[in-house]
């Protein structure tokens, strides 16, 4: 293996492997201190230290390759965790004939969920395991009831390599590549480099030290209303809990019934997307709900709705979106920022 | 940057900000938690201005804040309570909501944390205990934020209600008011001299209230506009996103999405200063524990929804030297 020697020396032409090998280098052949070495050249601004020690690919400290992954799902537009994540596995598929039971159970199934899920299809991402029977008319469901991954042809090596997701233009023989579905500008391509600089001020920026604004003091309140009447009664108010957030009922409500067929596929649903979750919030106490006042002069007000916050708005966005899972399963999640302790090692 | 008083941190966060907070003890140490999942934790200093730790969480973190100067705790759209250790780099999960928490804080005269969800309760957790909230109190609304100065805990929520509680008593508010602003509630502070708080909406306006209720003293409230801009004829209004007192001179500082950062004297009521070099809302602002600084998170806050994150500048996380010229005459 050969290895691109990085990290050249500023007072000879001597290159080497690592930070750590530089510093060595320096201490032993220019005689400098420990202490008083130079930061390395041409490195990006707060990596020019010899704390990490990194050899080829390994040894980049976890914080900073899951940086990097993260961005590089932004530049490509794609969610988040799809590159620091492996994509799931393929749904595994029974090649044979359904038998007339088989067949009957699934035309249930697939009635119930035209019927039950009127909002089912505004749901439904383009999901590469269960997107082709998405949205297909009922006799192309009834042909292809095994939820058949759609895309790449029978032909083609199976399964694409690990860790690349699916939407990486490219990757896919077979399939044209595509821009990323959701370009997002203001994330040029090209890693963005840790600190960039503050975009240059608007010009016309004030003169600091201009008291100029005073609060219109006319806005003076009348006495304080007395006693609040906007409680709402709490149904069952002996429970001190709220009544739980709508999750999942729709979809539950879409299981056949009376199918004891193992083989029957179920219904389809979008495995990676949380299926749960609708795309707007819905109003907790419909009686406490607020209208927007209006205005008395012409306004162009920047954010209108009056019943829910601009995070609440934006947690609902699929971009942000995860399945709410209330669960201790996460009690061991450690933290990954193992710099310091590499750092403490290396010295 | 040509202004010698203040800087921009590097490695800033990938998305928006939705808090930065300084350390109680050490006032270079600067909290910053983001949609980008992450909470992370610099030296702000002029000289360092270096990230140190990076948490990584499961969703968009929406707030954080400290115990002291080497534990911390965070909170998000995954409902997970997070204790955050700074030295050792890890974090540990206390416990959960059940929906995402949009508001913390710590209070130091009960040694507890208090969170407040859009589940609509507000839970405190006592550390000694490992793990189950100590006590929850049912809420009318989804609580949007929480200050606390002493033992004076302030909720603001949605449909505009605000309850006021003592930390002592948590099974009954000692007020419950309606905001005097009539649009959403978007920020609060509480005064850190103790008398009271100021709050604002999503239509650039800030009303600043006290707690005690005696006439007298609520003859003293008021609340003026802010943070819009009139262009041939049309009033540009703008949400005020943050709001926070400086730990001394009782005077605050208010972030909106129109870019601009205010301080304000609010005995004399009057601006003291405008600071109005950021190209992208500022959702988030907070002075350091010897209010000599000033820390500005300037990133997209969603008001214009999905399309203007497209439009967006990158976050980005200024701090300001702050002088002589923020304290009140």
């Amino acid at each position: 293996m050969v290895l691109a020697k990085h990290f050249k020396c500023n007072m000879c032409p001597r290159r080497l492997n690592t930070a750590g090998g530089l510093a060595v280098h320096i201490q032993q052949v220019h005689k400098l201190e420990p202490e008083n070495l130079p930061r390395i050249e041409n490195a990006i601004p707060g990596r020019d230290g010899y704390e990490v020690e990194i050899f080829g690919m390994e040894g980049i400290p976890a914080p900073d390759v899951a940086d990097y992954k993260r961005r590089k799902e932004i530049e490509l537009g794609l969610a988040a965790g799809s590159i620091s994540q492996p994509p799931a596995k393929r749904p595994k598929t029974e090649n044979r004939p359904m038998s007339e039971e088989e067949l009957k159970a699934a035309l249930e199934a697939h009635k119930a969920l035209m019927g039950a899920g009127s909002n089912e299809p505004a749901l439904a991402p383009a999901d590469s395991s269960s997107g082709g029977v998405y949205g297909a008319p009922p006799q192309a469901y009834a042909a292809a009831p095994t939820a058949t991954p759609p895309g790449p042809p029978v032909a083609m090596p199976p399964g694409p390599p690990p860790f690349l997701p699916p939407g990486v233009p490219g990757m896919l023989p077979g399939q044209p590549p595509y821009p990323p579905p959701f370009p997002v500008p203001s994330f040029p391509p090209g890693p963005p480099p840790p600190g960039f600089p503050m975009p240059p001020f608007a010009p016309g920026m004030l003169p600091t030290g201009m008291p100029s604004g005073v609060p219109p003091p006319g806005i003076i309140r009348p006495p304080f209303p007395p006693a609040p009447t906007f409680v709402p009664q709490q149904q069952g108010s002996a429970s001190p809990f709220p009544p739980p957030p709508p999750t999942n009922g729709s979809m539950t409500s879409v299981t056949p019934t009376g199918s004891s067929v193992p083989a029957t596929p179920p219904p389809p649903t979008p495995s990676s997307q949380p299926p749960s979750t609708p795309r707007m919030p819905v109003l907790p106490v419909p009686a406490l709900k607020q209208v927007l006042p209006s205005f008395k002069k012409e306004t162009d007000l920047k954010f209108q709705d009056p019943n829910f916050s601009p995070d609440e708005l934006r947690a609902y966005n699929p971009k942000y979106c995860i399945a709410k899972s209330t669960d201790k399963a996460q009690q061991g999640e450690e933290s990954r920022g193992k710099k310091r302790a590499r750092a403490e090692d290396f010295l | 940057m040509a202004d010698p008083t203040e800087w921009t941190l590097q490695s800033p966060p990938f998305d928006s900000i939705s808090q930065v907070r300084f350390s109680p003890t050490n006032p270079e140490h600067l909290l910053v938690s983001s949609w980008d999942a992450t909470v992370r934790f610099y030296d702000s200093s002029e000289i360092v201005n270096e990230q140190k730790t990076k948490f990584d969480h499961r969703a968009a973190v929406l707030s954080c804040c400290w115990e002291n100067g080497t534990s911390a705790f965070s909170g998000g759209l995954d409902c997970t309570v997070r204790h955050l250790d700074i030295n050792t780099e890890t974090t540990t999960p206390l416990g959960a909501h059940d929906d995402s928490i949009s508001s913390m804080v710590w209070s130091a005269p009960q040694n507890a944390l208090i969170t407040g969800s859009w589940d609509r309760t507000v839970r405190s957790w006592d550390l000694r205990e490992g793990g189950t909230p100590q006590q929850q109190q049912t809420m009318p609304e989804r609580v949007y934020h929480l200050d606390i100065v002493g033992h004076m805990l302030v909720l603001a929520m949605a449909s505009r209600l605000v309850r006021i509680y003592d930390t002592r008593r948590m099974d009954a508010p000692l007020q419950e008011r309606e905001s005097s602003l009539k649009y959403l509630t978007r920020s609060l502070a509480c005064m850190a001299n103790g008398e009271g708080y100021a709050m604002a909406s999503t239509e650039g306006r800030i009303a600043v209230e006290y707690f005690d209720a005696s006439p007298e003293v609520q003859a003293n409230k008021y609340a003026f506009k802010c943070h819009r801009q009139a262009i041939d004829g049309v009033d540009h209004v703008w949400p005020v996103n943050a709001l926070a007192f400086h730990p001394t001179y009782n005077m605050f500082a208010s972030a909106g999405s129109d870019g601009t950062v205010s301080i304000w004297d609010p005995k004399a009521k009057k601006r003291l200063r405008q600071f109005n070099n950021f190209n992208n809302a500022v959702s988030s602002v907070a002075f350091n524990c010897d209010g000599g600084r000033l820390a500005i998170a300037s990133s997209y806050t969603w008001d214009e929804g999905e399309a203007g994150a497209k439009t967006a500048e990158r976050p980005a996380i200024t701090v300001k030297k702050m002088g002589e010229e923020i304290k009140p005459k």
